[in-house]
């Protein structure tokens, strides 16, 4: 028991009851719905996963510090098309280009974002709330309403999401969740094991302690803004190449969905506590239930209410119980040590 | 300088906007021959009145230092219910009461989390703002509903024309009915506590706010010839009376005091917790009407009906200088707010900009209306003394920092 | 005059003494030196003239009352505040500080009663978060490593790995002080370490600070409990009113030495209050207790009279006060209002009962510093100002506070101007009007001249006395004694959320009530 509580701490026990979830909710649709255990619906699920997830872990960046990024919808939807616009203007850009032209664009528009939040002490709420809707303006304006239709895109970009890098036991993998699982892996050793990472848990866990402790949290809170823009450009890069036709109403409300994962994998949206993996896995929970609900036929509809209630469920395990338990961990812990020291000293 | 010091109401933010609001229609008039046309000026408050009606109760919200990002659901599930209740065969009485029984429930969810679980508003109504908006995508998943009876639609839509001079003698009326109300309710008091009844007189704060008021009123009665929907006038009702709850009630002063220090509310005995809960209450309520109305207009509700409004709600009430923080803003300044916002709207439509467009010039306006005075704060506290024209502030501020060292 | 003569004579000697230590290079040299520091808040003169030396393997303990300087002194040493004069000494090199960052470079570290750790990280980082030139990338095995052999040094047994949340506050002190050391710190601070701590925790505390001693750590410990001052530190530095009193070597200085150091203050300055007529019991309470702040209290508070409470900063005085208004309220015990058992659960509920309670800090919790003098004073019974539909009668409302103008005589241009701008001695008048206002027959004032001028304070005194004479029963949290002693009919003595006796003004003086409050004369009780 004691090995036990060793490896795990209580932030991985939520982690792991996330995977009990998951696994719970995929064996309830194997049994509600026939040939669920197929490669087709693992595809499907694994390519919805890859554009929420590469846009969640920055939205977990910026959620670390007590911030909210709500413009990631319309970054994307931007990104998506101008780099389509690009694309269909110029067939020979090739895919290192095509992907630095759209983390460049993202980075800009995060860049705005952390300059207003972390510089003019503007709430993050506002001022994404406000870029949601410039970002938006700018990708109409550019567009001049018109669309990027999918046969005007060179033919890299089209056959890019049904390409296989690896194939086994009848599942592949494909460019786009690797992208997503590359992703996943920088920014969880990001987190873990750079100074910027642990900083962001030190300015969001308190922002107190943080200014006494020398820490440049502006500076820190901009960059974690950048990062979720470029990232959120990543993901228009990605959306682009899955869906191709790309509209004025591209990634519409994607925020939304990016938000509640977030926090359905357990970073606490007050800042401070969580990790990308966790995010990695509130996305798959999310994305799994949404399609496997479409697959049912019962009722899509449903998603939305249920993203509301996922998110009011964990905000509400991590303010009672998550203390609680946090409580009682410390409390062995601490029952632990002073045995221990009561050995000593006879 | 000198100007500002004699008359400091120059410094309000309230005025900056009305100088705003006469650009912007000065501009409209320039740019349009069309803005004086008086359809176009109904159209002003026609387009956007739903909105309108939620921006009452969001001040408020906001000033008691919260904010409510589900009103916009809230919106879209009522009238969801409603087209839900209509299309299942319902009365439309009663699929009326639905609705707004719908509504009451997201308020007493809301207000529930965040006055008696201590959530921050934030998450709650952001977690109400996805799940309301699913629960009217359960109702009407991708169907569109309509055909409501012609005396729901006509509400919205059928111009109510009254007369200038009809107008103006139910404004009269009304006036001296509530001053009546008013000095009758003060003369009750006074005989029973045995006190001297003596005629009020309204303090210059209340001039200020009817010369204002008689001058909205006049613009719009002279450019319209008082051809404004139904919905409209029972905008300019309650208008009144939230300008009335927030600026002359002690409803309206718990606002306030519990906005900007919510401790020092609690140790004065107020009921902190109930004052939160009837303002979630009251937005979501206000919603659902709102939303009733949104139908009534529209004439046929999907499910994403209304959907992204809290934008422009939000902005208005920030732009009427209410402070994000809580504690500050006048409904005075939400009134303007609202006509700058409402006027810059019809404006960018009337030179046929796109939709998305005009919205994201209300996101930069969000946006600006917070970072302007962050600004102005940070420059003042550069400026040389001289140049604020403020001393007696600041020396007395300086003092008392000095004053809260030395007690740490 | 002549005191700043010998100030100068004993300053140059001091110089003298100091060069000349140099040059031998024989006696010890001081780490850190604070020579001639002086620092005023506008016309409140915060430290003047103060020299002091801190030595390698030395625990220097501060002595004095709240008030006395010592704050000052401490943030000067970490360069959040800058002196107006004197000169800052570190290993004999005079240096300006700016920042804290900077006195850390310089080794000076500084912990506080109230530890300032990171809940979601674990205890290695805390340690470790501040250093610079750690790299790009974060070592954990190493890093959990070096927390060990920190933590090894201070010989406790802590999991490195564990979360710093949930962690008892001893412990996040322990983590603090890691922190400190494991960046080579020399001059360690350490203000009121044990305010909050258990004894056995104090214990653990002290064999700590040994062994930084041993290593040659200066540790400049701050604290309120005298025996453990003399337990701990080899030297005792007195303060008084922004003055070094006396500093002496532990063994030269006895108990009420130290004592009557910390006090000697002309008892004349007080306005001195009459002995009034005591009538019935308004308010009594009988073994009061909230877990972990305050345990069997016990009093009777009669009608006209004045009740001291005296303690220290933190021993649950106004805890209690907290617990009769209802704000928070106790787990045990009982409160009696007219002899009737009554259950005080919100403040509303006192507010009925005519208990008005006005707060500690009245910045936060008293007032509404944006909104006018008049909305203030009229708050807590808002709905007698307010006619049927709910709507404020300014007419009234402005009369209110036109009458507590006068009264209270508080200097301001116009009632209708944001208490914000007002004075503090004008801003706690207005939250003594606000709760006159509710007329109360219970008035428990929390530190009701703290941080206000001398004029205000004795026009509050004055006052404090004429409410009394109408009857109404009055409670006074003061930490400044000459006031509680000159106030009061009764005083009670809280030290560490127990009632260490009821004392009579006539035979009580402020050794006796200091002593009580720190713990060190066991006197009997006295029931009244």
């Amino acid at each position: 028991m004691r090995r036990v509580r060793y490896f795990i701490r209580v932030q991985q026990l939520r982690e792991i009851s996330l995977l009990l979830i998951l696994a719970a909710v995929i064996y309830f649709f194997g049994r509600e719905i026939e040939d669920y255990y197929t490669a087709r619906m693992y595809n499907r699920i694994a390519t919805q996963v890859a554009l929420i997830a590469v846009i969640a872990v920055g939205q977990t960046l910026v959620v670390l510090t007590r911030n909210i990024d709500l413009s990631v919808g319309s970054i994307v939807g931007f990104t998506a098309f101008y780099l389509g616009d690009q694309l269909s203007k110029n067939p020979n850009i090739d895919l290192e280009t095509a992907v630095a032209i759209a983390v460049g664009v993202g980075a800009t528009m995060g860049l705005v974002n952390g300059l207003i939040v972390a510089y003019g002490r503007v709430p993050s709420i506002v001022v994404t709330l406000g870029t949601l809707a410039i970002y938006r303006g700018l990708l109409v304006e550019y567009s001049g309403s018109q669309s990027i239709q999918f046969r005007q895109l060179p033919d890299w970009i089209k056959t890019l999401p049904s390409e296989v890098l690896y194939e086994n036991f009848g599942l592949d993998l494909r460019p786009l969740p690797a992208i997503a699982i590359g992703v996943m892996l920088v920014f969880q050793v990001v987190l873990l094991y750079t100074i910027f990472g642990r900083r962001l848990y030190a300015i969001g866990s308190s922002p107190e302690a943080a200014e006494l402790a020398g820490i440049p949290s502006r500076r820190m809170i901009m960059l974690a803004f950048v990062i979720s823009g470029a990232l959120s450009g990543l993901g228009g890069f990605m959306y682009l190449a899955r869906i191709g036709t790309i509209t004025t109403d591209a990634a519409r409300g994607l925020e939304l969905q990016v938000v509640a994962a977030v926090v359905v994998g357990g970073v606490n949206i007050f800042g401070g506590s969580g990790t990308v993996f966790g995010a990695f896995i509130g996305v798959i929970l999310i994305s799994t239930i949404e399609l496997s609900l479409i697959r049912m036929q019962i009722n899509e509809f449903w998603k939305d209410a249920l993203l509301g209630a996922f998110i009011m469920v964990a905000v509400l395990i991590d303010t009672f119980i998550m203390g609680w338990l946090r409580a009682l961990w410390s409390r062995t812990e601490l029952r632990r040590a002073s045995s221990v020291q009561k050995v000593q000293s006879i | 300088m000198k100007l500002l010091e004699r008359y400091p109401w120059l410094r309000r933010w309230e005025t900056l906007l009305f100088v705003i609001l006469c650009a912007a229609v000065f501009i409209n008039i320039s740019l349009s021959e069309h803005y004086f046309n008086i359809d176009n000026l109904a159209n002003i408050f026609h387009l956007s009145i739903e909105k309108a009606f939620v921006v009452l109760v969001m001040a408020l919200v906001i000033i008691n230092g919260e904010i409510d990002l589900s009103v916009a659901s809230v919106m879209g599930l009522s009238a969801s219910v409603l087209a839900y209740e209509f299309e299942k065969g319902a009365s439309l009485e009663s699929a009326i009461s639905y609705a707004m029984l719908a509504g009451l429930a997201c308020g007493l969810a809301n207000g529930f989390f965040v006055a008696y679980l201590n959530i921050p508003s934030l998450v709650v109504t952001l977690a109400g703002l996805i799940a309301y908006r699913g629960a009217a995508r359960i109702l009407l998943e991708d169907r569109s509903v309509g055909n409501f009876p012609e005396w729901f639609t006509s509400f919205a839509l059928d111009d109510v024309y009254v007369s200038i001079p009809t107008l103006l003698f139910v404004l009269v009326g009304l006036i001296l009915i509530g001053t009546l109300v008013y000095q009758f309710t003060n003369l009750r008091q006074a005989v029973e506590e045995g006190a001297a009844f003596r005629f009020r007189k309204p303090g210059p704060v209340g001039l200020v706010l009817i010369t204002v008021l008689a001058a909205v009123l006049v613009y719009m009665l002279a450019l319209s010839s008082g051809a404004f929907e139904a919905t409209t006038y029972v905008f300019a009702v309650l208008y009144l009376i939230s300008l009335g709850i927030l600026q002359f009630t002690n409803f309206g002063r718990y606002i306030y005091v519990i906005g900007n220090n919510r401790a020092g509310a609690e140790y004065a005995g107020l009921r902190v917790k109930q004052v939160k809960m009837t303002i979630f209450v009251m937005s979501a309520l206000m919603a659902a009407f709102a939303g009733l109305m949104y139908a009534a207009r529209v004439g046929n509700i999907r499910a994403n009906a209304a959907e992204g409004f809290e934008l422009d709600i939000i902005t208005i009430v920030l732009l009427g200088g209410v402070s994000i923080f809580g504690g500050t803003g006048t409904m005075v300044g939400v009134g303007l707010s609202l006509l700058v916002v409402l006027n810059l709207r019809n404006g960018m439509s009337l030179r046929n900009i796109n939709d998305n467009t005009r919205a994201s010039v209300i996101g930069a306006l969000l946006i600006l209306s917070v970072l302007i005075p962050n600004w102005a704060q940070t420059i003042q506290r550069f400026l040389p003394r001289t140049l604020s024209g403020d001393n007696l502030t600041l020396d007395l501020e300086n003092k008392e920092a000095r004053e809260s060292t030395e007690t740490a | 005059m002549q005191s700043i003569n010998l100030h100068v004579i004993l300053c140059a000697i001091n110089d003298f003494y100091f060069e000349l230590a140099w040059i031998m290079d024989s006696l010890p040299q001081p780490v850190l030196q604070m020579h001639n520091i002086s620092k005023s808040f506008g016309a409140t003169v915060a430290l003047s003239n103060v020299s002091m030396s801190l030595y390698p393997g030395e625990v220097h303990a501060l002595v004095g009352e709240n008030g006395a300087g010592k704050s000052t002194l401490i943030k000067i040493m970490t360069g959040i505040y800058q002196p107006d004069s004197g000169d800052i000494i570190i290993n004999g090199n005079p240096t300006r500080l700016h920042s804290s960052a900077q006195a850390q470079a310089h080794g000076i570290a500084a912990i506080y009663q109230e530890p300032l750790v990171f809940p979601d990280l674990n205890i290695a980082e805390n340690i470790f978060i501040s250093h610079r030139r750690r790299g790009f990338l974060v070592n954990w095995g190493k890093m959990y490593r070096d927390a060990k052999k920190v933590l090894k040094r201070l010989d406790v047994d802590l999991d490195v790995r564990a979360q710093a949340r949930g962690l008892p506050l001893a412990a996040q002190q322990t983590v603090e002080i890691a922190k400190a050391i494991s960046m080579d710190v020399r001059v360690l601070i350490m203000d009121e370490p044990t305010a909050s701590l258990s004894a056995h925790e104090v214990t653990q505390l002290f064999k700590i600070v040994r062994n930084l001693r041993a290593e040659g750590v200066a540790v400049l410990f701050i604290s309120h409990r005298l025996e453990e001052v003399f337990e701990i530190a080899d030297r005792i530095t007195i303060f008084r009113d922004g003055e070094l009193i006396s500093s002496r070597p532990t063994h030269e200085v006895t108990r009420e030495d130290a004592i009557r150091d910390m006090v000697g203050r002309p008892m004349g300055k007080v306005f001195q209050r009459q002995p009034s007529e005591v009538e019935n019991v308004v308010l009594s309470v009988r073994d009061l207790s909230h877990r972990g702040k305050f345990e069997g209290i016990s009093f009777d508070l009669h009608a006209g009279e004045v009740l001291g409470f005296a303690g220290l900063i933190g021993s649950g005085r106004t805890d209690i006060a907290l617990a009769t208004f209802g704000i928070e309220p106790a787990h045990d015990g009982q409160i009696y209002f007219d002899n009737k058992p009554v259950n005080i659960q919100s403040p509303r509920q006192a507010i009925k009962m005519r208990i008005a309670y006005l707060p500690e800090d009245r910045r936060q919790h008293g007032l509404v510093l944006p909104m006018s003098i008049a909305a203030n004073i009229t708050l807590p019974i808002m709905q007698d100002y307010a006619n049927a539909l709910g709507i404020v009668q300014n007419e009234k409302e402005r009369q209110t506070a036109q009458d507590y103008r006068e009264k209270l005589s508080i200097r301001t241009p116009s009632i209708d101007l944001p208490v914000r701008k007002l004075s503090g001695g004008n801003q706690q008048k207005v939250v003594l009007s606000k709760w006159l206002n509710t007329v109360p027959r219970v008035l428990i004032l929390d530190e009701p001249t703290r941080g206000i001028d001398v004029g205000a304070k004795e026009e509050v005194h004055r006052l404090i006395d004429q409410l009394a004479k109408q009857g109404i029963a009055i409670m006074l949290i003061s930490s400044d004694l000459p006031e509680v002693l000159a106030m009061s009919d009764r005083i009670v003595v809280i030290r560490e959320g127990r009632q260490m006796g009821i004392f009579d003004r006539a035979t009580a003086d402020q050794e006796q009530i200091m002593g009580a409050a720190m713990g060190q004369l066991e006197m009997e009780r006295d029931h009244a």
